[in-house]
């Protein structure tokens, strides 16, 4: 006995001095920190140490007394054995706190007057546990003060007092006053440190005899100790019982102190909501176990059936075999044991000389009752001292007992996913599970060279970028007219024209052009013969190249070198876009005829056109012999058509990377 | 349905077996899956525990070789041809049940329906 309780003597010591540490070390960190957030912190964890030595030495001081007053009942008088049964003790988890301000509205929407900051937390105390919340800086632009924190207090009895504190401190003025008040403020603090420092080492003096006069009802504000800074001030407080404890939120006052004029003033509503849970241990844990033998009043056959039991929360779970438990297979079958049931010892059976014990309950409306048998009267002595503890502990855990509270644990439940947003190899090489390892890089690597030289090519010439979006749809869309046009049909001719007024490019210069060779008037009928003149002299060329040459003559007439980049930009995407890759360089006297733009060609212009078609023809040839540089680059050109594969393939992944989505696959 | 992470996992299961239809190119069973261990739990409209990260069957096609089979909409898939399917990604499921080669695939599933009726069949309740 004596040895136990100097076992906690000596623990509580040690809590003591390990808070007394942390407070030094707070006081420290106080004074050498020189931004707002560190002071503010700071000074809560003095705040919480403070509490908490107080508490461990308000403690102590209970332990002293009782031991004295043991001594003096037990020379005083023989006590009897003590019959009280304690009843189990539970978790108590308190979450989601949160409480209502109430600014007044022209406060609140006009955003009147300098914004007031204050930062506030929380002290939550049980039994001997202190717990602090978050701090959290609240203004006006706030309208509840919430702490996402969950607390739970292991070692609570039901008859718990749970004592919540809110403390605030003005987050200002400290540093728009002068220096005059704080030196005020640090005189008043050391003063008033130098009387508590004394009441503090009175009270660490060992001995019985010296009362810290902080008990438990009193606020557990202690002076700060001599440490300019900021300091936290008891706004509210409320406490909480089991009777405040339910499944879900639920709302309850708060007794506030001070006033509007105090610096750490907040218009509180004068509410606070939270969610109280509380898991006693008789719901959470085995509380007893054993082999016993059951057999059901009125049940199919008449015969003892051995089950290994637990009894556990609101039932007396009985498995086949002890490994069960174990392994969590489901029970052979459950009976329960909540406030209806009702246990006895039924008589001694003349045989076996070993009481009964009978258990009924109301399933529905019926009665059904199940007998237990053990092996030996120890057993069934201790089945129904457990029996007993347990309904007492339900009755005093009351609403906690009908059925487990979840209490979630405080600790981070954050998924560390692989982040696709981050863009480096390694990340994008976890997603892919094939087998084989070097396709999976070939193929990234691949996919972010794609991707690399689609931005780049974004980035580096947008101008041309229209240009060459126009000049590649016009290419596709001409490959197609210029393949049905080699194949002979005429159809596709009067597409053309309602076609190329569409760019703005190139309507000027089509009115530049028909105005010199009077091409829309005879586009049709220069449509229709174009294929055969045209396939005279050079097949396929001639559609190549009045392909090539149809862009740089659409637009206005440049200078050479403009021509020259313009030819590169459509080699590439010419190789790309398809089916002409002929590099073949046709004599320039039969570039002459064919004026591309279609097919117009006007053979009366010839003289006009010719020095547009040897621009385009010199750019054509320059794009020829480029196009063989080009070619790596080629696959550009598809993208530049249509939504690039490589991207899309990319936001797949990203897609399928995304922790938040739940993706769904048809089979 | 909640498991110990480490410990085997026992569920009542039902022997689907699926015979693929093949349309044109490809296989198909006729179902749409969901869940995964690189997806989002949460979301899962059929699980009963939110944590569970399992493959369930979140359409059906009706007509289609998996509904003459038997399979469900909401269904827990366990194991497909022998290969365990309560821990793997998304991904990896979905080229389990598509594999060119295999033309039935044999699942084994659960729901909660089926254990319900295991549970009453075993007694757990006392009947009149």
């Amino acid at each position: 006995m004596n040895n136990s309780k100097n076992q906690r003597d000596s623990d509580i010591q040690k809590k003591i001095d390990h808070e007394i540490r942390m407070r030094d070390g707070a006081c420290k960190l106080l004074a050498a920190c020189s931004q707002r957030d560190q002071a503010l912190e700071a000074a809560k964890s003095l705040q919480t140490c403070s509490t908490r030595i107080m508490a461990y030495m308000s403690e102590l001081q209970r332990m002293k007394e009782a031991q004295v007053m043991q001594k003096v009942t037990r020379r005083s008088s023989d006590a009897g054995p003590m019959d009280d049964r304690l009843p189990c003790k539970g978790k108590v988890a308190i979450s989601d706190l949160r409480i209502p301000l109430m600014w007044k509205d022209t406060e609140y929407f006009k955003n009147k007057g300098e914004l007031h900051r204050c930062a506030v937390f929380c002290l939550l105390q049980l039994g001997g546990e202190i717990f602090d919340t978050d701090m959290v800086i609240v203004d006006r632009t706030l309208t509840d003060i919430c702490f996402d924190n969950t607390i739970v207090f292991s070692e609570a009895s039901p008859g718990f007092e749970l004592r919540v504190e809110l403390y605030s401190c003005c987050s200002e003025d400290d540093y728009s006053a002068g220096s005059t008040p704080r030196k005020l403020a640090s005189k008043l603090s050391s003063s008033l440190g130098r009387s508590a420092g004394k009441k503090l080492r009175a009270a660490m003096e060992p001995g019985p005899c010296s009362p810290v006069s902080n008990g438990g009802a009193a606020p557990l504000l202690l002076p700060v100790p001599s440490v300019p800074g900021p300091k936290y001030h008891l706004l509210a407080h409320t406490t909480l019982s089991l009777s405040h404890v339910q499944d879900s939120f639920r709302t309850h006052d708060l007794t506030i102190s001070g006033n509007e004029e105090c610096s750490y003033w907040l218009p509180l509503y004068g509410s606070m909501c939270c969610r109280l849970a509380a898991q006693p241990h008789c719901m959470t844990q085995q509380m007893m176990s054993g082999c016993l033998k059951v057999k059901q009043c009125g049940g199919d056959p008449q015969t003892w059936t051995k089950v290994y039991a637990v009894l556990k929360g609101t039932s007396l779970f009985c498995y086949h075999r002890q490994e069960d438990v174990e392994a969590n297979i489901e029970p052979a079958f459950t009976i329960g044991i909540n406030k209806e049931t009702r246990i006895r010892a039924s008589e001694k059976d003349p045989h076996s000389k070993v009481q009964n014990i009978c258990i009924s309950n109301q399933y529905g409306g019926e009665a059904v009752t199940h007998t237990l048998t053990t092996d030996s009267r120890e057993d069934t002595h201790s089945w129904m001292e457990a029996f007993w503890q347990h309904f007492y502990d339900m009755s005093q855990w009351k609403q906690c007992c009908d059925d487990l509270m979840k209490i979630e644990l405080p600790s981070p439940r954050k998924p560390a996913p692989v982040t696709p947003k981050q863009g480096s190899l390694y990340h994008e090489m976890v997603i892919e599970s094939s087998d084989d390892l070097s396709s999976t890089v070939s193929d990234i690597l691949a996919r972010r060279m794609q991707e690399l030289e689609l931005r780049s090519q974004l980035g580096t010439s947008p101008t041309w970028m229209s240009v060459f979006e126009e000049n590649n749809a016009k290419c596709a869309g001409r490959t197609r007219h210029c393949t049905s046009r080699l194949s002979g049909h005429s159809p596709c001719t009067p597409h053309r024209l309602p076609r190329s007024p569409a760019s703005p490019h190139r309507c000027p210069q089509l009115g530049l052009l028909s105005s010199d060779a009077s091409l829309t008037s005879d586009s049709d009928s220069h449509c229709s013969t174009s294929p055969c003149s045209h396939h005279h002299g050079w097949p396929e060329p001639s559609s190549n190249f009045s392909l090539l040459s149809s862009s740089p003559s659409r637009l206005r007439p440049r200078t050479l070198s403009l021509d020259a980049k313009l030819s590169t930009l459509r080699g590439r995407g010419y190789g790309g876009g398809g089916a002409f890759q002929c590099p073949c360089q046709p004599p320039p006297s039969s570039l002459l005829a064919p004026l591309p733009i279609s097919s117009r060609s006007p053979r009366t212009q010839h003289s006009t056109q010719t020095t547009l078609s040897c621009s385009s023809s010199t750019s054509s040839n320059s794009s020829s012999n480029s196009e063989g540089s080009h070619s790596p680059e080629s696959s550009e050109g598809v993208p530049f058509s249509r939504p690039s594969p490589a991207r899309r393939s990319l936001r797949n992944l990203r897609a399928r990377l995304d922790p938040r989505t739940w993706l769904q696959s048809q089979v | 349905m909640s498991f110990v992470p480490g410990q085997p996992v026992t569920a009542v299961v039902q022997r689907i077996e699926i015979q693929k239809l093949r349309q044109g190119n490809n296989l198909i069973l006729g179902f749409s899956i969901g869940g995964g261990i690189d997806q989002d739990p949460g979301q899962n409209p059929f699980s009963e525990d939110k944590t569970d990260k399992g493959i369930y069957v979140t359409r059906i096609t009706s007509g289609g070789p998996a509904d003459v089979a038997g399979l469900m909409m909401g269904d827990k898939i366990m194991q497909v041809n022998g290969w365990d399917m309560t821990m793997v990604t998304h991904d990896k499921a979905r080229k389990r049940l598509t594999k060119k080669n295999e033309d039935v695939v044999r699942l084994l599933v659960t729901r909660k329906s089926l254990e319900e009726a295991v549970k009453h069949s075993m007694g757990g309740y006392p009947r009149p």
